[in-house]
């Protein structure tokens, strides 16, 4: 390179330098001062914020709306249905049960509630509570034959409750669904507890699905043993060599699969402790069970059961006469 | 061989455009950064952790809700800025149905618009089960805790049995509520004692959001009756108690059968629930005598002619089977 040339190109060199440090340089000052971002990031969380504000408004109406919607059924869902049969008898708390029943199921979409009193006629409470529910729901009733109904101070787990009530549920889905419908058949009864997310576990059922129940079996919760995904036995300790040892609440059937069954039905015969075997040996095998609630490793329900609310001063009232108002339903 | 003055040349170039390199790459990350934190502490407070609380008293700006990548079961509704607010007080504490029964009473709440949730558990720490649950049901809800003191010379319970149980914890909300919500700013407000094993209709919570002072309505399945209730006249106004068990208290109700209005707690900061030498049946009395008369009060479900909450109790589970060892894991949480 000549003398002249390299003067050039140190001259070339030294203006880049100088015009890249200045550059730098108001690009540090820049991002001290936060005025553009916060700008921006403003414009834009608020953007968000609005955005937001229109989903949870729009949500909210959207709920109010299915809350009044139709018992007679919305257009076809895209999520398969979950028919919760509960069969239910009158007694002092029935109707405070119902109504914390609905309020949780209300909270699951896509749910059909069957409900099926012990009693020859439909009652109107249990009519008026169906109506006002918001629930899609279908209201049936059959009596328990006098020989298994439990008579006053039984205890009750001598006779076995609410075979028939189920079994209409059955017959009713059988005669109303068809091959084409999806969905999964879930045995609630009325004095349960059940999380939210109960419902989603069960939702998608391919044959029977199983899980872990609470405070049942006289231990904190009763769950089926999975090894690498599949169902190798039931971790129990009142009768563990029951074909399925397991409760009501642990369990749900695809729809499909009972409709395929026919036959499939609880039996009053069975023996304490066997009526969920009654129904799920004709229609599964352990091997096919499908475990949930992460490998069944997490309580989503509870046999809770509820006092018999005591009644000594109004017994006493109506021996004189002057019992509460029975026009009051309680 | 390189010379120095070239590899001088070279760092001299290059070291310019990694700079700005860098420079840019943060400038361009950073406001995205700062709407993601933004999002995410209006979320936290939404969630109600409680640390903001002032928003439940004097709120003006509108609490948002925002989809979260996780699946959220259900949330409660939208704040409204029209209703007043319903703060429940719940006492609680440990025992196998613990979960079960606020689960189910969570449930409840979803449904319910404007209502923020003051558990208050029984206990010498803020137990690692009741934290999870209130993060999860989504609700707006404030945690707290107070020990009933421990009689260690009685078996079983280890409870002071001279102290009802609870008065402590729904102490310990009404102090809360009085430090944390100034009577001058704050929108109006209901305060409800909600126990955590009765059953609460929907409709009861819309009827309690127009209490002026204090309203009362009729619980089913206590004092040994299928309910009791206050006794109104025709002209809307209370004059007794239809009760069996001494309908001559100051206010025969049960905690569940009465709301206040905030205000009026705000304004007579002296009112709590006496906590020793309280006759059964005599709790409510103690707060309400120093709140109101018998003419304040407001008579709601149609004159108190329907029932909308119901005193069931659980039944205790039987363990039995789980011996002196213990049967299942006790990892799992029931």
């Amino acid at each position: 390179m000549t003398m002249k040339m390299k003067m050039k190109l140190k001259n070339v060199f030294m203006l880049y330098f100088l015009v890249s440090i200045c550059g730098l340089m108001y690009a540090l000052t820049q991002l001290g001062q936060p005025c553009d971002c916060t700008l921006h990031s403003r414009q834009s969380s608020d953007l968000v914020h609005s955005r937001d504000r229109t989903i949870s408004r729009l949500q909210g109406e959207l709920k109010r709306l299915q809350a009044r919607g139709n018992p007679e059924g919305p257009p076809k869902p895209a999520l398969p249905t979950i028919y919760t049969v509960t069969p239910t008898y009158t007694r002092l708390v029935q109707k405070a049960e119902l109504t914390r029943l609905s309020q949780t199921l209300l909270h699951v979409p896509s749910l059909h509630w069957v409900v099926v009193e012990d009693s020859p006629v439909k009652t109107s409470l249990v009519s008026e509570l169906l109506k006002r529910s918001g629930l899609p729901y279908t209201h049936l009733c059959t009596q328990t034959p006098k020989d298994f109904k439990l008579q006053e101070g039984d205890p009750n787990w001598l006779k076995p409750r609410g075979v028939e009530q189920r079994n209409l549920a059955l017959q009713w889905l059988r005669e109303n669904r068809g091959p084409s419908d999806e969905g999964v058949v879930y045995f609630a009864d009325d004095d349960n507890t059940y999380s939210l997310r109960l419902f989603e576990e069960m939702r998608f059922t391919k044959r029977v699905s199983v899980w872990p129940v609470g405070l049942v079996g006289g231990v904190r919760f009763e769950r089926p043993l999975v090894e690498r995904g599949k169902v190798t036995g039931f971790y129990t300790a009142w009768k563990p060599n029951r074909p399925f040892p397991m409760d009501m609440a642990g369990f749900a059937v695809s729809l499909p699969l009972l409709l395929a069954n026919p036959a499939a039905r609880f039996h009053l015969s069975a023996q304490r402790g066997n009526l969920e075997s009654s129904l799920l040996q004709t229609l599964v095998s352990i091997e096919e069970l499908e475990p949930r609630a992460s490998n069944c490793t997490k309580v989503l329900v509870w046999h809770t059961r509820t006092e018999k609310p005591k009644m000594k001063q109004e017994d006493a009232l109506i021996l004189q006469g002057l019992g509460s108002d029975p026009s009051i339903e309680v | 061989m390189p010379k120095r003055r070239d590899i001088l040349a070279i760092v001299l170039i290059v070291l310019p455009w990694t700079l700005l390199i860098t420079v840019w790459h943060q400038n361009a990350i950073a406001p995205l950064l700062a709407i993601r934190k933004d999002d995410g502490s209006d979320a936290r407070r939404d969630a109600g952790q409680g640390s903001d609380s002032k928003e439940y008293c004097s709120s003006d700006k509108d609490i948002v809700e925002v989809v979260r990548t996780e699946y959220v079961y259900t949330r409660p509704p939208p704040w409204s800025d029209v209703l007043p607010t319903i703060h429940v007080i719940t006492p609680t504490y440990s025992r196998p149905v613990q979960k079960a029964e606020l689960t189910r009473l969570a449930n409840t709440f979803l449904h319910v618009t404007n209502l923020h949730w003051i558990l208050v558990e029984d206990s010498q720490r803020r137990t690692a089960l009741v934290t999870r649950l209130l993060h999860e049901t989504g609700l707006n809800y404030t945690h707290l805790n107070v020990e009933t003191p421990r009689n260690y010379k009685l078996r079983g319970d280890m409870r002071d049995p001279r102290i009802p149980r609870g008065t402590m914890q729904r102490n310990l909300a009404l102090r809360w509520l009085r430090e944390t919500c100034n009577a001058n700013h704050s929108l109006p407000a209901i305060v409800y004692f909600a126990d955590d094993d009765n059953t609460y209709s929907l409709e009861v919570f819309e009827e309690m959001r127009s209490t002026r002072k204090v309203s009362v309505w009729p619980v089913a399945f206590v004092g040994g009756l299928r309910y009791e209730s206050p006794k109104v006249n025709a002209a809307g106004k209370v004059y007794g108690w239809k009760t069996v068990f001494d309908p001559h208290r100051p206010f025969a109700i049960d905690m569940a059968g009465f709301a206040v209005n905030l205000r009026l707690i705000l304004f007579k900061p002296q009112a709590y629930f006496k906590l020793r030498g309280v006759k059964g049946g005599y709790q409510e009395s103690s707060l309400l005598r120093e709140l109101v008369t018998l003419n304040d009060l407001e008579p709601k479900a149609a004159n108190c002619t329907k029932i909308l909450v119901w005193h069931t109790r659980t039944e205790k589970p039987v363990l039995v089977n789980e011996g002196k060892k213990g049967f299942t894991d006790p990892n799992i949480e029931i």
